[in-house]
């Protein structure tokens, strides 16, 4: 009798067999690191805005402050965008006639404000507090990153809640003096985590809540 | 496409070309929705986005102004508060001051001038109403208006009856005060508005009345109620003798159930106890007994005694009562009437009516009124309406009266506006807007001005010129008018009590033996006259006693329903005068035999989407315009079947009432000595962190008036239902209030329960949670991650206090009822979770605030102090019944609550721990009436 399955059947058996156990295994790691990565989270992600705003210019190299345009930020949730006539406050001196401010002129004459692509995003359940988390000694580059290097701004950090953990859960890796919230240059010092404990003792930060689900979601 | 037909033409090549289309989409990355951020152009100053900000403005109920704090995110009104600087807010709420943001927002508002049901403009309107105006002096023009204390307002109608000096202006309010000003009359010879000191009264006497129920004094006499229940004040007796429950009923040591007949035989008795000749009471035994007990209690009690009646009862029952109160030396202030009105509200609709049959009304001007709805139909005031050559309506809802009239005027919320108001004693206040008027509408000022021709038709400056007018020479108008705006309420406009007292007497007649039913009405517990009536809310509020929802019912006696043979929950028709309606009835243990009770503002034909057609219209029944009592009712089995619709039945707990309703003797409360062991377990105490958040709730000073359930619902984003899901068992209410009756003598007592979630620190919800969604947060609070459930339901069938509620449908998003237009979104709290559907949810001890005041507090370096969270119930609440603070300090309020002897845990025995817990009502003695 005939051989009922060529020499080469050995081969796909062992193929197959394989695939069974490799296949979801690798389907299932191939979703998880993927919905992590940049490409789900829109990490490092460039969007277009009315006007091409340079945080690099602004904040790199003229030094203006955060809290000039957000002025929230020690206030509120939200840190705020600055309205059409903080803009003009210099530029109905400085670069009038500039073609790349035409929007904002616009909109200071119409009175309809500029619409802003939003960067960082949270999700809807997420009540994330900027002015917290600036009291207590998260630096805005901790969550923005070298904004001062942006010629326009994207989001920097992945913005997931195993991130936001990371801090939650180690706030003394993060954390800086409160006086160099807003400085942008800005490094760890070598005992960092001996600083950030120290920190965390003077700004009375109760650690235990702080990966409490109620402390975000509500 | 077919190049000669036009017509879409799908072949198979180009639906695969679609499905291929189709496919490639679906395939791209699956990305968030781009959002974008908007800032101002100019932002107002002090100004930060999405922080809250409170105003001080004043609502009106039966045209008394109440103040109260808008709580606005954004220029978005999302909440009322009670606004502490206002002596008929006191810093509370009641439920209708709770509701208006949703009026606001309400998509079935008028919003549109309208000629005769179509679109017109105000051109239109202006063109027509100069004709109307040029041809006279005002012979045949009627200006119909709701009880006005509006100095502005005045000043309009002034203006008004200036251009057209023989205008006739009816003034009438549904729910009014025709009794008592009648009483005043006999008395005094004039009409007075008595407001009772509550807090100052040591005994005190209501007589068919409520005191403690809806209304514009509701608030103050409340607070006075409960500052006499905290045990650093004697207690307070209370007695009452009345035909049908009320709230304040529920509050009595003694309470007898009497015919509206017997009840002024009670005062009758009283008034011959201190020297008055009236004749021999006719009171059945036990009613005598009760009487001459109280009459004693009364007079030993002389200036700290005070008896209280109510519209159910005659002129001359106020009369007798106002004689007694004096005898008494009572604690009552009489103020001058702020409605400046002569007439009584009963007899103006009447005139209106006959006046409109007469055809002596040419043009006919109805502002904020509903004279169709209210009036009972003999009066046919459609009819009338309709024969007038020109009709006017200005009113929030195109309601019934509106489409009977030629024109629609919209008319402008009170948060969207200017205006003014004055409270029962005087007190005047600002209505200061929240919000632009979210439609092209006027004030009812702005209308008024208009139609007299005046130069300025601005609410705003109306309002100014009024108050600037009256402003003290060489004063610094502005600052004062910031100071009012800022406190609410203008300073020293408070009118000064008069001493009224008077040895007159009056007589007071005999009633007629009654064989028949009387049918007992009085204002609806949700939706007050009617007005209401479109507000989702408050359909789904349950009335106290029945705990019904989106309907009313025909309470009906035990011993009558037996008689006549009628099941609980079974409809019935109630014939009066040869006009039937049709309700379900429900039997209603301690109501006086030979009663039957109903409440009106149900039956709406033309509120809107939410209101019309539920329940059946009461004030279409009889003769007389807002009688509260029918005789000759003739009820019997209807063929109809309309649903009763009630809230409590879902979770009947049978047979453990005194467990769970507990009730204690002021003298057998014995101070605890030492703590009791906590009973063992075998999960361990959970540690307690920083904080550990608990709630006592004073069952004793509750006096049932559901504010903190409609607070609750503004502050959480919880939807309402709709009756058919009420009807499936369903309902989203975080927090309800359980109403209790235990039988005592041949008497019930009769209390109520507030119930949000336990917060059990062992908490029985948490094991049976396969996703974890259900768990403790280090400050003791038992919290519901929606992003985690995935709607088993275990916790909710493993709850036993059955506090937890499931998103059957997408009530929040999409849902009939809660969604009937996108501006009702605009009133939800931006700090709290829209949740969707499958997603358990339930209260989280208004985490919100709590997480608003620990940032504060963290940020200033520092604990939360005492007093700094306040729930939106406890905000709410009247009475000052729900406490919240926390456990790990020893001197915190709800920490000394705790060591009462008062304090009791619901369902202690399962040792679930509850961080809320309750205190036990408590009467004065044991004894029976």
């Amino acid at each position: 009798m005939a051989q009922l399955f060529r020499p080469g059947a050995n081969s796909i058996a062992v193929i197959i067999i394989v695939a069974i156990f490799v296949l979801p295994t690798g389907a299932v790691a191939v979703s998880y690191f993927l919905w992590k990565s940049p490409y789900a989270t829109s990490q490092y992600l460039t969007l277009a805005q009315p006007v091409p705003f340079s945080h690099e210019h602004h904040v790199g190299a003229l030094g203006i402050d955060c809290r000039m345009c957000h002025t929230g930020v020690e206030k509120a949730a939200f840190a705020g965008l600055p309205p059409t006539h903080t803009c003009m406050t210099c530029h109905s001196q400085i670069w009038t006639n500039a073609q790349m401010l035409a929007p904002v002129r616009q909109s200071l004459a119409s009175g309809t404000p500029l619409h802003w692509q939003r960067v960082n995003r949270v999700p809807d359940y997420v009540f994330f507090d900027h002015s917290i988390h600036v009291a207590k000694g998260i630096g805005c580059s901790v969550c923005h990153g070298p904004v001062q290097k942006m010629a326009l701004m994207r989001q920097q950090k992945p913005l997931t809640m195993g991130w936001c953990l990371s801090c939650h859960r180690h706030p003394e890796r993060y954390i800086r003096p409160r006086d160099q919230v807003f400085n942008m240059f800005w490094s760890m010092p070598p005992d960092q985590i001996a600083q950030g404990r120290k920190l965390i003792a003077k700004y009375l930060i109760h650690t235990a809540h702080m990966t409490d689900c109620s402390t975000c979601h509500r | 496409m077919s190049p000669l037909s036009g017509r879409l033409e799908l072949n198979r090549r180009a639906a695969l070309k679609g499905l291929a289309a189709a496919m490639a989409a679906s395939m791209a990355r699956c990305s968030q929705p781009t959002e974008e951020i908007i800032p101002y152009v100019n932002m107002p100053e002090g100004m930060v986005a999405g922080e809250p900000m409170r105003f001080a403005t004043t609502l009106s109920l039966a045209g008394y102004g109440r103040g109260f704090l808008g709580i606005s995110v954004d220029g978005r009104p999302i909440k009322m508060e009670g606004n502490p600087g206002h002596p008929f807010s006191l810093g509370a709420t009641d439920i209708f001051a709770e509701s208006e943001v949703l009026t606001l927002y309400d998509p079935d508002r008028s919003s549109v001038i309208r000629r005769k049901g179509a679109i017109a403009t105000w051109d239109d309107f202006a063109a027509e109403w100069n004709r109307v105006a040029q041809t006279n002096d005002g012979r045949g023009l009627a200006l119909v208006t709701g009880r006005t204390t509006s100095p502005t307002t005045l000043a309009r109608i002034d203006a008004l009856r200036t251009r057209f000096p023989a205008l006739r202006w009816y003034r009438y309010e549904p729910v009014n005060d025709d009794a008592s000003r009648a009483g005043g009359r006999i008395v005094f010879g004039r009409v007075v508005t008595a407001l009772p000191r509550w807090s100052d009264a040591d005994v005190v006497l209501v007589l068919d009345g409520d005191p403690l129920g809806h209304g514009p004094d509701e608030l103050r006499i409340a607070r006075g109620y409960s500052s006499r229940r905290n045990g650093k004040n004697r207690r307070q007796r209370i007695h009452v003798a009345e035909p049908v429950w009320t709230l304040t009923g529920a509050t009595a040591d003694f309470r007898i159930a009497l015919k509206p007949g017997h009840v002024r035989e009670v005062a009758r008795l009283i008034a011959n106890g201190l020297g008055a000749q009236l004749g021999e009471p006719r009171l059945p035994d036990y009613a005598h007994a009760f009487a001459q007990r109280v009459s004693q209690e009364l007079q030993s009690a002389k200036r700290r005694a005070l008896v209280l009646t109510g519209e159910g009862q005659p002129a001359e029952m106020h009369a007798l009562c106002h004689w007694i109160n004096s005898q008494l030396a009572a604690p009552v202030d009489y103020f001058p009437p702020q409605d400046p009105f002569e007439n009584d509200h009963a007899y103006e609709l009447k005139s209106l009516a006959d006046d409109l049959h007469a055809r002596r009304i040419k043009a006919l001007i109805v502002v904020d009124s509903n004279p169709v709805y209210d009036a009972p139909d003999m009066l046919r005031i459609a009819d009338g309406i309709a024969d007038v050559p020109f009709s006017a309506h200005i009113g929030l809802y195109r309601d019934e009266t509106a489409g009977c009239c030629k024109w629609t005027l919209p008319l402008s919320h009170a948060l969207e506006t200017w205006g003014d108001a004055r409270a029962l004693d005087g007190t005047a206040s600002i209505v200061q807007p929240l919000i632009q008027r979210l439609y092209p509408t006027r004030t009812r000022d702005e209308y008024l001005a208009e139609l007299a021709n005046e130069p300025v038709t601005d609410a705003y400056d109306l309002t100014r010129n009024s108050w600037r007018k009256g402003a003290p020479a060489g004063g610094d108008f502005e600052k004062q008018w910031r100071a009012a705006l800022h406190d609410g309420v203008i300073a020293k406009t408070a009118a000064q009590p008069t001493t009224a007292s008077s040895s007159r007497i009056a007589t007071l007649p005999y009633a007629a033996p009654q064989h028949e039913l009387v049918l007992q009405l009085s204002p609806d517990t949700s939706v007050w006259d009617g007005r209401f009536a479109n507000n989702a809310w408050l359909q789904e509020c349950a009335k106290p006693f029945t705990r019904q929802v989106w309907g009313n019912a025909i309470q009906i006696a035990p011993a009558d329903a037996a008689k006549l043979g009628i099941a609980d929950e079974e409809t019935v028709d109630v014939t009066v005068g040869g006009e039937t309606v049709s309700a379900p009835a429900v039997i209603m243990p301690g109501q006086a035999d030979g009663v039957v009770a109903a409440g009106w503002g149900q039956g709406r034909l033309s509120a809107g989407r939410i209101g019309t057609g539920v329940g059946a219209r009461t004030c279409g029944l009889g003769t007389h315009p807002f009688a509260r009592s029918l005789a000759g009712a003739v009820v019997r089995k209807s063929a109809r079947n309309v649903p009763f619709r009630s809230l409590q039945a879902h979770t009947r707990l049978n047979g453990r009432t005194e467990d769970l309703f507990q009730i204690a003797t002021a003298g057998e409360l014995a101070p605890r000595h030492g703590k009791a062991a906590p009973p063992p377990n075998m999960l361990g105490i959970p540690n307690r962190g920083e904080y550990a958040w608990a709630m006592v709730v004073d069952t004793d000073a509750c006096i049932g008036c559901n504010a903190c359930v409609v607070a609750c619902q503004a502050e959480n984003n919880v939807p309402v239902v709709g009756p058919e899901e009420v009807t499936q068992g369903r309902d989203m209410h975080w927090l309800r209030v359980d109403s209790y009756a235990r039988p005592h003598g041949y008497s019930l007592r009769r209390g109520f329960e507030p119930v949000p979630c336990m917060h059990c620190e062992l908490a029985p919800c948490e094991p049976v949670c396969p996703v974890e969604a259900s768990v403790h947060d280090h400050e003791g609070l038992n919290v519901q991650v929606y992003n985690r459930c995935i709607g088993t339901r275990f916790c909710e069938a493993n709850c036993p206090y059955k506090v937890r509620r499931f998103n059957w449908f997408d009530y929040s998003g999409a849902q009939a009822y809660a969604n009937e237009g996108p501006s009702l979104k605009a009133q939800h709290n931006p700090d709290v979770s829209a949740r969707g559907r499958g997603v358990m949810e339930k209260c989280n001890y208004c985490l919100q605030r709590i997480s608003r005041a620990r940032k504060t507090a963290e940020k200033q370096e520092r604990e939360i102090a005492e007093g700094e969270i306040v729930t939106a119930c406890q905000a709410a609440c009247p009475t000052r019944a729900i406490h919240f603070g926390d456990l790990n300090r020893a001197n915190s309020d709800v920490s000394q609550l705790r060591a009462t002897p008062q304090h009791y845990v619901l369902l202690a025995d399962l040792n679930t721990r509850p961080r809320t817990t309750y205190l036990k009502r408590v009467y004065n003695s044991d004894e029976t009436a």
